[in-house]
């Protein structure tokens, strides 16, 4: 009743002067909306990469050559062309690794596919079938690639949807030839669409890893091995039992100087994890940032309002309060402005991070999914009654030391 | 026992570099149940008097004991709660909350008090009829004249039932006729209700309703003496 009162005050206070209060809180509803937002679509990427990564399967493992990178800064040496078809052999010896289900390597061709006048610049991969269970390819036309493709270095190809319809339009694509860097392809089928990611499978093409490195690339070592654990619970076993094999065979002694990396789906899935939590935290200081400048708005106002009814504060003392009551009256009216500037800037930012989601999953075709965090909105509350409480201290105070006569007598 | 109960008080304004005497040795004692008018020109200090005795400054030397306790014995906390529960004020310039209505006013010192929320409005009620306002309770102080809001301020200075209300030139800002409805009120929680009152005037007029008067001047006690024909600013209570 007491605290109900002195919230009906407050609140009268901040009804007199209606676009004063308004342009005083301006400032936290900016920075409150800030940081929804980022936290808002920061959550956002970061389920998109994380789907994308689940998206390869917790039993997959990859084998990439170069070092594994120590941080931001330090770049992989992709092009050492150190993982060759022995290391391939090597990891299928279950003397050497245990528990492996299948063993796929993969080489990445970049490349321009042309059919009749269309020209079409893609990204291939060359790899084996089982590519498309670990990436969950469906095929809407045709059939993969084979094994026995593999094995002959067949010239097929497996197209996704986009570049099937970009060259072919409405006619049927399978049966087609067409010519990548000068070889003629027989397109043997076009994937079901996708959908944009991380990697537009859409966008992209499939021969047989063979093919690309013996007439594409003129290779023959790989840039990826894909190996599959038989379950699990297996992955770290497997994941150690191929750092150890692959040492061996490329007479490493120092895990420091390693041509390889071995990289499970928990490891890029947390290190992704890392990566955004930072960036989170780095956006939401430099948002932090304006409820700064928005609480000494806030303070500056406090002052006035202070000042503007000294009479009040010394009418109020003379009738019975101390400076504890004062103090409280003007600290709940500071915390009612910033807390309203909180409110506001959650609606707003949660109302910005909606519209940036439909942008992306309809304009940018992203497979994005729209999250407003329960902590970023705790901390929006939180921050704005904190601002309301730190930048209301002061003049709260002051209020509180007013001398009930000289209060009185102020004109 | 006296009430109130001044002796050998002193106050000295100090500033800096400035010394200011106001009140230079003043003695008397008032007990529960008088109407006292205190006296005199601008400047002659009656108004630190007045704030001295209501608790909202205290003396640099000398004794005041209110209810038998001296006020250096009291923290600000306590000196609160006498204001609170047993002191009512009224000012010169109403002072009253505004954009806030009567009710709101009247029930402004139940805010600080200990009295349960319960009973404030019926409290504040009680109050606003002793003062002959019931029909503006509503209303927001804004549209009342200025007569009425003095009398909103004395039903704020009644509600919490206190033993004596300091009133400093309570008719000051209003015309004669509400100046007068003004005197009435006091005159009558005075005598009808047994409420101490303590009046600071420079009208001679107004004093005379009191029962007896303290003239001050430059800081001292130039008389002191009951009213011989005090005046009535009803008509029913001519005696």
């Amino acid at each position: 009743m007491r605290l109900r009162f002195t919230l009906k005050t407050a609140f009268r206070g901040l009804r007199a002067n209606k676009s004063r209060s308004a342009l005083t809180i301006l400032g936290i509803v900016i920075g409150i909306t800030a940081i929804i937002l980022v936290m808002s679509v920061g959550e956002g990427a970061e389920q998109l990469i994380l789907d994308q990564i689940r998206g390869l399967g917790s039993r997959t493992i990859i084998v990439e050559p170069g070092r594994q990178p120590k941080g931001p800064s330090d770049f992989v040496e992709i092009f050492t062309d150190s993982l060759k078809p022995r290391d391939v052999a090597a990891i299928l010896q279950p003397a050497n690794v245990q528990g492996v289900a299948r063993v796929s390597p993969a080489v990445a061709v970049a490349a321009t596919i042309v059919y009749g006048t269309e020209t079409k610049r893609i990204t291939m991969r060359g790899t084996d079938p089982f590519i498309s269970e670990i990436m969950n390819l469906a095929v809407a036309e045709g059939s993969f690639f084979t094994d026995e493709d593999v094995r002959r270095r067949a010239s097929v190809v497996v197209i996704g949807t986009k570049v099937g319809e970009e060259l072919f339009g409405a006619d049927a694509a399978v049966g087609q030839k067409v010519k990548i860097k000068g070889k003629t392809f027989r397109v043997v089928g076009v994937l079901k669409e996708k959908g944009a990611g991380l990697i537009d499978i859409d966008q992209m093409a499939f021969v047989p890893y063979t093919t690309a490195q013996e007439y594409l690339l003129g290779i023959n070592h790989f840039h990826a091995i894909m190996v599959q654990a038989q379950t699990e619970a297996l992955v770290p076993r497997v994941a150690r039992d191929i750092e150890l094999t692959l040492r061996e065979s490329h007479n490493i002694t120092d895990p420091d100087k390693d041509d390889f990396h071995v990289t499970t789906q928990a490891d890029a899935m947390a290190s992704i994890g890392i990566v955004s939590t930072i960036l989170t935290v780095l956006l939401t200081s430099v948002a932090a940032i304006s409820l700064v400048v928005g609480g000494i708005g806030i303070m500056n106002i406090m002052l006035v309002a202070v000042t503007e009814r000294t009479r009040e504060i010394g009418l109020r003392k003379a009738v019975g309060a101390t400076g504890g009551d004062i103090m409280q009256q003007f600290l709940l009216e500071s915390i009612l402005l910033t807390g309203t500037g909180g409110v506001v800037g959650i609606a707003l930012g949660a109302m910005f991070s909606g519209i940036a989601s439909l942008v992306l999953r309809y304009a940018m075709g992203l497979q994005w999914g729209y999250a407003l965090p329960l902590s970023a909105v705790m901390l929006g509350v939180g921050v704005s009654t904190l601002v309301g409480v730190v930048f209301g201290l002061y003049p709260a105070s002051q209020a509180a030391r007013k001398n009930p006569i000289e209060a009185l007598r102020y004109e | 026992m006296a009430l109130i109960e001044v002796n050998a008080l002193t106050k000295v304004y100090s500033s800096d570099e400035l010394q200011t005497p106001v009140l230079h040795g003043v003695s008397f004692t008032i007990a529960a149940g008088e109407f006292v008018a205190i006296m005199g020109p601008s400047g002659s200090g009656k108004s630190t008097l007045l704030h001295i005795l209501g608790f909202l400054d205290r003396q640099t030397a000398g004794t005041y004991r209110f209810d038998g306790r001296e006020i250096g014995e009291h923290t600000d906390r306590e000196l609160a709660r006498v204001r609170n529960e047993q002191m009512g004020f009224v000012f010169q310039s109403f002072n009253l909350l505004p954009r806030t209505s009567v009710m709101d006013n009247v029930r402004l010192p139940l805010l600080y008090s200990s009295v349960p929320p319960a009973e404030w409005d019926e409290r504040a009620r009680i109050a606003i009829d002793a003062v002959g306002l019931s029909h503006r309770a509503g209303f927001d102080v804004a549209k009342l004249s200025g007569g009425e809001r003095q009398r909103v301020a004395i039903a704020r200075a009644l509600v919490n039932k206190p033993r004596v209300i300091f009133a400093d030139e309570p008719t000051g800002n209003l015309d004669s006729q509400s100046g007068k409805a003004v005197m009435e009120i006091l005159q009558k929680l005075n005598e009808h209700d047994n409420h101490t009152v303590v009046l600071i005037t420079h009208e001679t007029y107004t004093a005379e309703h009191a029962g007896r008067i303290i003239r001050v001047r430059d800081g001292l006690i130039e008389s002191d003496q009951a009213v011989a024909k005090r005046l009535h600013a009803s008509s029913d209570f001519v005696k």
